[in-house]
């Protein structure tokens, strides 16, 4: 319990750091909102009624605390380009970016658990290296080219889903997530790869402990020994790196999105940072981070769960 | 263990052997002028002259492949430099040294580790602007905390053990216990990290120029081709596969590397 | 084991038919064909939809279909009355009197009153709310609204007062306080998902030629591969701004590619204020280097009209086409003019981008080649759309750009004015007293012929100054898919939806 809310806090501290690096580039960035929302009929005076209009010519820290103070009282501020309440706007994106994530995460346990076990029994076969060389493969092709393969051959030639026409989750649930579906094939592909190299390379390290060795030479069978101890021993570094693929999946979404035109966070984000859209950004940015540092506590309080020796350990 | 030939390790080291060749001869040499245009040949299939084909601007290919992996390198190399180094000198100090130093230095990297690693580039783009060395900036910041975690952990695992402790005791000075004593026996760990690391610069370095913030023309590094050659995919598909199919060979051959360091990890072990 | 291999096949396999089974029902351009509606591919979002606040030029060209103002332009580049039936200019210049339309709507419904005339005018003219402030209101004096009419003294003769009064979008009394964004033009708006979609409706009480079709749906999709993909898989109808390369990967039997122009000046600006762009025979040194037709054929495939000045041929009226071929491509004569300068081997030079415009960052490249003929060496600087907005456009802090500019009110003055000494947004710093005096005698001359003239000469100062290296204006290729007929070009960026139909 004190472990747990030591990591809470520990949680708060860095979200607290990331909102205020976040808010500091924004401080460097050239180009404001006003200017991005004037164009070139922009005038001088214009430029700095807008400002003050919207705030931009207070301090550095007085803004800050007060986007902080907003945040805490649960009020995230208003988009400065669409004038619209941040949460507003930023809520739909949010469902439909966790639904990918979601979505790829599924495709992710169910491909590569199993794919890890059944290649584990042919360590050392005479085909192992092709399937090494397949799965290095896997992980060498970046992800957007993937996508646009993949909306090649099943959105144009196969018509399976139709590029450029993202339904909304709402609207047509079923559509939509057949459209989730190919963008995420392309986001787990090389991460499938990764976990099944990851839990390979852990049983193969397992295998050579002591005690299997031990096990086998008392005769129990190999398999038996591979699925009763083995696997469960390297299920926590499993679930450390699930949780990490978790944290990752939100950062291949930025660029997928724009493959497949679906309309969530990644887009948003990159969209808001291009009109200076703070408020935007600054929430969208805490939501990522969130995400990414969640996943990584969970995991661990999850494999706590699973191994009791980790309880005592404290940071591990 | 019998010795055996490291297959990983020896085909990993010809296909990126060869890709380096290549690179290098273009450094000094391309068949064709790299940004030299040419309106009576564009976007013409790959042939003898052309050996990946021209592009939108009557541009050789494989010429501006060649210029282009060298680019690549060269940013996924400093990048890893960067990472590695100052990773390194983070994760050093708070693992030998534990305490405030840890604490604080860790919150930070935590911090970083954070932001998904595409929005943090995207944010020192942002603030830095465009270009080569920028890239090199905003890719080598994302990787410090990968490798001031990886090496933290292989630091505080000897901080007790006995040879460091003696050398403490004999009067060795910090620096000299980090630099001579334990750096040496966490090579071990940072070797893969190292070429994991490489591999996610080259692919990182694509998808920063998918998004617009990579290298700036006419400086094409692989990446910036790719996804120019990805708008005209239908027009000239030789474009994308060509420079696609060296991206992936170029992470392939480094990712066997990487399978091969560990397999002789694993057979030391 | 065999079993589960067995099992996972048979699982993919119920998979792919059930993608199959929804995928399928996807959009459909058959159907909408029937629907009587269209989807059109945009590439930007929309800034505001609020017409006073509205400046992506993206934006405008699409709301040109939602709001008008008491004036509205014509495909042929003319003014005509749209939410006034009639407009009377008094022989001095001085007072303007609109009489308003008969039973024009909004489109909830309600009647356009002169208490709607007046709020929408007064928004533009007051500065409380500096995004919607229009300058060149400000020679206004007197605003005075009774009845049906409308009666507009200014303290100053202007020969454009007219064209700013389009950009006057009526709109109702009580804009500020309502939902939605509502105005009098041919479609009203239905909703609009940011960074998703903007839906249009055809509104059934408008005062002049209904709308063809019943519905538009213009979808964001900031990728330009990615319109592409969404024009083949049938996702989209039609999408604007094309470049050849793009055009060319659709197939012929379902698309026809329509060709207009942009209506914009693309030019190499030169900040004229720094070495060794302050020395005008380097100027001129780029000009005669600089191969305009060779850059139309490298990057833009053959498509796009060279120009010569800060002018394009839409205004006809204005265009001066002798001076196009002012300095012919030269590159000895280039070599000559910086030896004369004191550049004989030539000197290195940034230009500045926008990254987002890939016409413009594929023009630099082509102008880097040319350029190193003559031996001078240039380096590309792409920046992003803000950083240049705030950098090179409201600092000046450049030394040379590759942009576009526009006339969103179809005046010569938008395109010229910029160039005058004391311009807020001369930020080519051009300085030059002549063309200042001229500008004077310009704005405020009543008579059309004579302003016609007095605009020429400006052009020919640009020109014989090499106040910039004038490029071309870029050509608008339009994709629309087999039937879909009625595209209208206009000299201004605007896309007129209610001319659209499906034959």
């Amino acid at each position: 319990m004190k472990y747990a809310l030591k990591r809470i806090l520990m949680l708060l501290v860095t979200m607290l750091i990331v909102s205020f690096l976040t808010f500091a580039a924004f401080a460097l960035i050239s180009g404001d909102p006003a200017e991005a929302m004037l164009g070139t009929e922009a005038t001088p005076e214009q430029l700095a009624a807008l400002r003050h209009e919207l705030g931009l010519d207070r301090p550095f820290l007085t803004r800050y605390i007060a986007w902080l103070a907003g945040f805490f009282t649960g009020d995230l501020g208003t988009s400065i380009r669409y004038r619209q309440p941040v949460w507003e706007l930023i809520a739909p994106k949010l469902e439909v970016t966790l639904c990918l994530c979601l979505v790829s995460f599924v495709i992710i346990t169910a491909v590569s658990i199993p794919l890890a076990i059944w290649s584990y029994r042919w360590v050392g076969g005479a085909f192992d290296w092709l399937r090494t060389a397949f799965n290095q493969l896997c992980m060498a092709v970046p992800p957007f080219f993937t996508g646009i393969l993949i909306s090649w051959l099943f959105g144009i030639l196969l018509r399976l889903f139709v590029p450029g026409d993202f339904p909304g989750l709402h609207a047509n649930f079923g559509r939509a997530l057949v459209h989730l579906f190919f963008a995420a094939v392309c986001l787990c592909i090389p991460r499938c790869a990764m976990t099944v190299r990851m839990m390979r390379s852990t049983v193969i390290g397992e295998m050579q402990k002591a005690y299997v060795r031990t096990a086998i030479s008392r005769g129990n069978d190999r398999r038996a020994v591979l699925t009763r101890h083995v696997l469960k021993n390297s299920l926590t570094a499993t679930v450390t790196f699930l949780g990490q693929t978790m944290a990752e999946l939100v950062g291949g979404s930025v660029v997928v999105e724009q493959v497949f035109g679906i309309p969530g966070l990644g887009r948003l984000l990159v969209a808001s940072i291009s009109t200076r859209d703070y408020p935007v950004v600054q929430t969208v940015v805490v939501i990522l981070a969130f995400w990414v540092v969640l996943a990584g506590t969970l995991a661990d309080l999850i494999n706590q769960r699973i191994d009791p020796r980790l309880r005592l350990g404290g940071d591990a | 263990m019998k010795k055996r030939i490291n297959g990983y390790l020896l085909a990993g080291l010809i296909i990126t052997g060869i890709l380096l060749l290549m690179t290098l001869v273009g450094v000094f040499y391309t068949p064709c002028d790299p940004n030299a245009m040419s309106m009576g040949e564009k976007f013409l299939s790959p042939r003898a002259a052309h050996l990946f084909g021209t592009d939108n601007f009557g541009r050789d290919i494989f010429s501006r492949v060649l210029k282009g992996s060298g680019t690549t390198l060269a940013i996924a190399l400093a990048t890893v430099a960067i990472g590695a180094v100052a990773g390194t000198l983070v994760g050093a100090a708070t693992g030998y040294f534990g305490g405030i130093v840890d604490d604080t230095l860790m919150r930070l990297n935590d911090a970083l580790t954070a932001f998904p690693s595409i929005l943090l580039a995207l944010l020192v783009i942002s603030i830095v602007g465009p270009g080569k060395y920028n890239v090199v900036l905003a890719l080598g910041i994302v990787f410090i905390p990968s490798f001031a975690r990886v090496t933290r952990t292989a630091f505080a695992g000897l901080r007790d053990v006995n040879y460091i402790t003696s050398a403490r005791l004999m009067g060795a000075s910090h620096f000299r216990i980090m630099a001579a004593h334990m750096l040496p026996n966490t090579l071990r760990v940072l070797l893969p990290a190292i070429t994991i690391g490489f591999n996610n610069a080259v692919l990182a370095e694509a998808s920063m120029s998918f998004l617009g913030i990579g290298v700036t023309p006419p400086d094409a590094s692989l990446g910036y081709m790719l996804s120019e050659a990805q708008g005209m995919f239908s027009r000239a598909p030789w474009y994308a596969l060509c420079t696609g199919g060296v991206i992936a060979l170029l992470v392939f051959g480094a990712g066997l590397i990487g399978e091969g360091l560990q397999k002789i990890d694993r057979e030391v072990a | 084991m065999k079993k589960r291999i067995l099992a996972v096949i048979l699982l993919l396999g119920m998979l792919t038919t059930l993608l199959a089974a929804c995928g399928s029902k996807g959009a459909n351009p058959e159907k909408r064909r029937e629907a009587n509606e269209i989807v059109i591919g945009i590439p930007q979002d929309f800034d505001s939809l609020d017409p006073d606040h509205m400046t992506a030029a993206g934006t405008k060209e699409v709301m040109f279909n939602v709001y008008e103002g008491l004036v509205k332009p014509t495909s042929d580049g003319n003014i005509v009355p749209a939410v006034a039936s009639d407009v009377n200019v008094s022989s001095d210049g001085l007072t303007y009197t609109f009489t308003l339309r008969q039973g024009v709507k909004f489109h909830n419904g309600d009647t356009v009153d002169m208490q709607d005339v007046l709020f929408s005018l007064k928004r533009r003219m007051s500065e409380d709310d500096a995004a919607a402030h229009l300058a060149a209101l400000d020679i206004i004096a007197d605003v005075n609204g009774q009845g049906d009419t409308l009666t507009i003294t200014l303290s100053e003769p202007s020969g454009e007062f007219l064209a700013y009064m389009m950009n006057v979008f009526i709109i109702p009394a009580e804009y500020e306080e309502s939902a939605v964004s509502m105005g009098t033009g041919p479609f009203k708006v239905v909703s609009h998902t940011a960074q998703d979609s903007l839906v249009l409706e055809r509104f059934d009480d408008y005062w002049g030629t209904a709308a063809k079709v019943a519905k538009v749906t213009c979808k964001i999709i900031e990728k330009a591969d990615a319109l592409v993909r969404g024009l083949q898989s049938g996702a989209l109808d039609m999408v604007s701004h094309m470049t050849y390369a793009q055009t060319s990967q659709l197939k012929k039997e379902s698309f026809h590619v329509e060709e207009g122009s942009m209506n914009l000046v693309q030019a190499l600006y030169l900040n004229n204020s720094v070495k060794p762009f302050d020395d005008v025979r380097v100027r001129q040194a780029l000009c005669y280097a600089i191969d305009k037709q060779g850059i139309i054929d490298l990057a833009f495939d053959g498509y796009g009209t060279p120009l010569g000045t800060s002018m394009f041929p839409s205004f006809a009226k204005y265009y001066d086409a002798s001076l196009t071929d002012y300095y012919p491509h030269n590159e000895d004569k280039a070599r000559e003019l910086l030896k004369e300068a004191g550049y004989p081997n030539g000197f290195e030079m940034t230009i500045t981008v926008p990254s987002n415009y890939q016409p413009h960052v594929d023009t630099a490249q082509v102008i880097v080649e040319q350029l190193k003929k003559v031996g001078v060496t240039a380096t590309i600087l792409p920046v992003e759309w803000n950083s240049w907005l705030s950098d090179v456009y409201g600092k000046s802090e450049f030394q040379s750009t590759i942009t576009g500019l526009t006339s969103d009110n179809m005046t010569a003055r938008k395109l010229l004015e910029r160039f005058n000494t004391k311009a807020g947004n001369n930020f080519t710093k051009y300085n030059n007293s002549d063309y200042d005096e001229l500008y004077a005698q310009a704005v405020s001359c009543t008579d059309d012929a004579r302003q016609v003239e007095l605009y020429q000469q400006m052009e020919r100062n640009l020109t014989e100054n090499a106040a910039n290296v004038y490029i071309q204006d870029m050509a608008d290729l339009v994709a629309l898919r087999a039937g879909l007929e009625g595209l209208t070009f206009y000299p201004l960026y605007a896309v007129d939806l209610s001319t659209l139909y499906w034959g």
